[in-house]
């Protein structure tokens, strides 16, 4: 063997694999074509209405991840979006009243692949092929932070109720809305479920933390925020492991995990996608790691990783945006249309992409009007109460944000997942420290 | 000593399963020159095999295993025979991209039959571990690596003492000699690339036992395989266990002195370090070693 033969055998194909890297998230057979799945009738609506003449239709527009990576939550956004929009339109549309008259909504649904390039080429298209009169967002931090400056570009309001990092919202942009609290929020919340427990007595105090976190803007967000909550309660709180993890990628997580119990730290808290949280958890298990609390995050109670975890994912405490065990009327009446509608029990993703879209069917109505600074100025306003989302309010920061509560649900045995936190929506008691 | 001794012992295990992961792409480069790039889609299907199989028989997973091998080596050999052998005299960028394009059609086949969704496979023994004193070993990974060098048992034992291993070991030293003694060298080309893919498969189904998979699984481990069949020298299966244990031990040791986020980098680190040091590969710079004290003085 020589050099020159073995430098092309390595050499071609990095150089294939860097180059056709991009084509990690190919379509699959027989799923949605990137040119719409549900392409505007002829004569959809301008821009802008003319005097007296309603549009046919309100076309709204979003790129989502129906293939690929995430198409799971992608389908799942699909399907809330598209609950949102047969409801209004069962109701004959919303009323704008510079027509006088109710216009039914017409979605615009795109497949990104999962894919940062395809996702912001396919808002772009969006605004100047399908023009549409207004965005819901897709789903995911990585593919938001690509197309979320189309908004602004072309100056049409944007509602998202799948991209939490606060990357995407410090930006100065003015017209993109966040209906998904930010995951420093999320860290928040997991903190201060901690520290009362801390204070009765049930948790070791001061209590040592050992912090992982996966190397993306969303987990920065949440090494941000456990950092800030443990600067404001030193003697409560010290982190002994704080270091991040390759994603997406990693393909084994015990080096990192036998510094975790090195460190002998009290609480486990890692932010991490679900392949990872499966990933981590059972190799935690297998490495016979125990703290008083162990939390992933968002990462929990998801059937998938209930059924390959098993009894590993036992009393496992999550932060989420929404719960279907939440106990607000708007949240149960939701749950029961849903319920009715797919004959499934919806998750965070339904509720969130569900919230957003009559988030933004309620300030078309408020702007009494399809011009899009006039609904984007009752974006700025929205104050909606009564909302199914934990908090059961509506409303967004100057910087576009909602700054919503979490509720924490934690992992019994035999399947359920109780909100344990807040108390004043809790379905269930929190079994700490674990077992 | 506690954290060095666990990493020291993860590091062998780890070595273990990949060096099962790399034979494959070694004996298929060995025999017929080709760089394997569906390698990892074949890991990939190995996993989702070895998931549906025992799902579907209800059955542990590692029983599964011969039944995944016998279907990915006829898989192998049809793949051989319908899509590489009609680019045997093409330049090696044809069948590199006519690998990689199949890579896609696999993933694609994996999105359109088992979705995108994250699974994993659960035994009985998945979260179990053995305890001896300081030392904590997870079961999964002790039986992966024992399977693993079973394997390479097998497939040294093939090599070294059967007429269709010498012949396969004929072909990868001298085409044209075998050719002129008789040996039917398009017919070991299938038995070749039917053993490499059956290998990737069988790998595949371990590394389901190990990890969550989806259908973009197998990426990673591919670009560490070729890291290693370089670092081992591209024909040596001797040289692939060594130079997994070589990167294994150094993945798992630097996450002492790196953070854990550049964690796969190593691996590269390792092939271009390789490529500049050891050009032939780790056994061949042995070979190359001349022991002086063992010389017959002149």
């Amino acid at each position: 063997m020589r050099y020159s033969t073995i430098g092309q055998v390595v050499w071609l194909p990095l150089v294939l694999a860097l180059t056709f890297s991009a084509c990690r998230a190919p379509t699959a057979p027989g799923s949605a074509a990137p040119s719409g799945a549900a392409a505007p009738a002829e004569g959809a609506a301008p821009a802008a209405p003319a005097a007296q003449s309603a549009p046919e239709a309100i076309v709204i527009g979003a790129a989502l991840p129906l293939t690929g990576q995430e198409s799971r939550a992608g389908g799942y956004f699909k399907t809330a979006y598209e609950m949102a929009a047969d409801e209004v339109n069962a109701d004959g549309g919303i009323l704008v009243a510079e027509y006088n008259k109710k216009i039914p909504v017409r979605l615009v649904i795109q497949d990104d692949q999962t894919d940062q390039n395809l996702s912001r080429n396919l808002y772009e298209r969006l605004a100047t092929v399908d023009k549409v009169n207004f965005f819901l967002g897709g789903y995911s931090t990585g593919l938001g932070v690509a197309h979320a400056p189309v908004a602004d570009q072309y100056k049409i309001p944007y509602v998202t109720g799948g991209e939490a990092a606060v990357e995407i919202f410090n930006r100065g942009q003015k017209y993109i809305f966040g209906a998904l609290s930010s995951v420093e929020n999320l860290a928040t919340s997991t903190m201060e479920w901690i520290k009362y427990w801390q204070d009765q007595g049930q948790l070791a105090k001061p209590a040592k933390i050992a912090l992982l976190w996966e190397n993306t803007s969303h987990g920065k967000d949440y090494q941000r925020g456990v950092q800030n909550f443990v600067k404001a309660n030193p003697n409560a709180f010290s982190i002994v492991v704080d270091e991040a993890f390759q994603y997406p990628g990693a393909t084994d997580h015990r080096p990192l995990l036998q510094k975790v119990k090195a460190a002998n730290a009290d609480l486990f808290l890692v932010d991490a996608h679900l392949e990872d949280y499966i990933l981590m958890q059972r190799q935690y298990t297998e490495l016979g790691l125990h703290h008083q609390v162990v939390t992933y995050g968002a990462r929990g109670p998801e059937k998938a990783a209930r059924d390959q975890l098993g009894n590993a994912a036992d009393y496992v405490a999550a932060a989420n945006w929404w719960s279907s065990e939440l106990p607000y009327p708007a949240s149960k009446s939701f749950v029961q249309r849903f319920e009715a509608k797919y004959q499934s029990t919806p998750e965070w993703y339904h509720a969130l992409a569900y919230t957003a879209a009559t988030t933004l069917f309620k300030a078309i109505e408020q702007a009494g009007s399809l011009d899009r600074d006039k609904v984007r100025d009752a974006l700025a306003k929205t104050d909606i109460s009564n909302a199914l989302i934990p908090g059961g309010k509506v409303y967004f920061k100057p910087d576009g944000q909602i700054d919503n509560p979490f509720v924490i649900t934690q992992n019994q045995p035999g399947g359920g997942a109780p909100i344990v936190w807040p108390l004043d929506a809790k379905t269930g008691d929190a079994t700490l420290p674990m077992p | 000593m506690a954290e060095f001794l666990n990493t020291t012992v993860n590091a062998i295990l780890v070595a273990g399963l990949y060096a099962t992961m790399s034979y494959g792409l070694a004996l298929i480069w060995g025999v017929m020159k080709i760089i394997n790039l569906s390698h990892a889609g074949v890991l990939m299907l190995g996993a989702y095999s070895t998931w549906w199989l025992s799902n579907t028989l209800g059955v542990d997973a590692l029983v599964t295993l011969p039944i995944t091998a016998i279907a990915f080596f006829l898989l192998g050999m049809v793949i051989e025979r319908v899509l590489v052998r009609r680019l045997a005299d093409a330049p090696p960028i044809t069948t590199l991209l006519l690998l990689f394009g199949l890579w896609l059609v696999m993933q694609n086949f994996a999105y359109s039959v088992f979705t995108g969704d994250t699974r994993a496979v659960l035994t009985p023994y998945t979260q179990s571990n053995l305890r001896f004193g300081l030392l904590t070993i997870p079961v999964t990974w002790l039986v992966t690596f024992a399977i693993g060098l079973v394997i390479l048992l097998l497939l040294q034992q093939f090599l070294t003492r059967t007429m269709a291993g010498n012949a396969i070991r004929a072909l990868a030293q001298d085409r044209d000699a075998c050719r002129l003694v008789g040996i039917d060298a398009e017919c070991l080309n299938m038995v070749a690339f039917g053993l490499g893919t059956m290998l990737a498969a069988v790998a595949g189904g371990l590394l389901a036992l190990l990890f969550s998979f989806s259908p973009e699984f197998g990426g990673p481990f591919q670009l560490k395989s070729f890291a290693i069949i370089v670092l081992g020298g591209l024909e040596s299966l001797i040289g692939v266990a060594v130079a997994s244990l070589i990167v294994a031990l150094a993945e798992q040791w630097s996450v002492a002195v790196i953070p854990a986020a550049l964690q796969n980098v190593v691996a590269f680190v390792i092939l271009v370090v390789a490529l500049v040091v050891l050009p032939n590969g780790i056994m061949a710079a042995v070979r190359q070693i001349e022991w002086r004290p063992f010389r017959s003085p002149r």
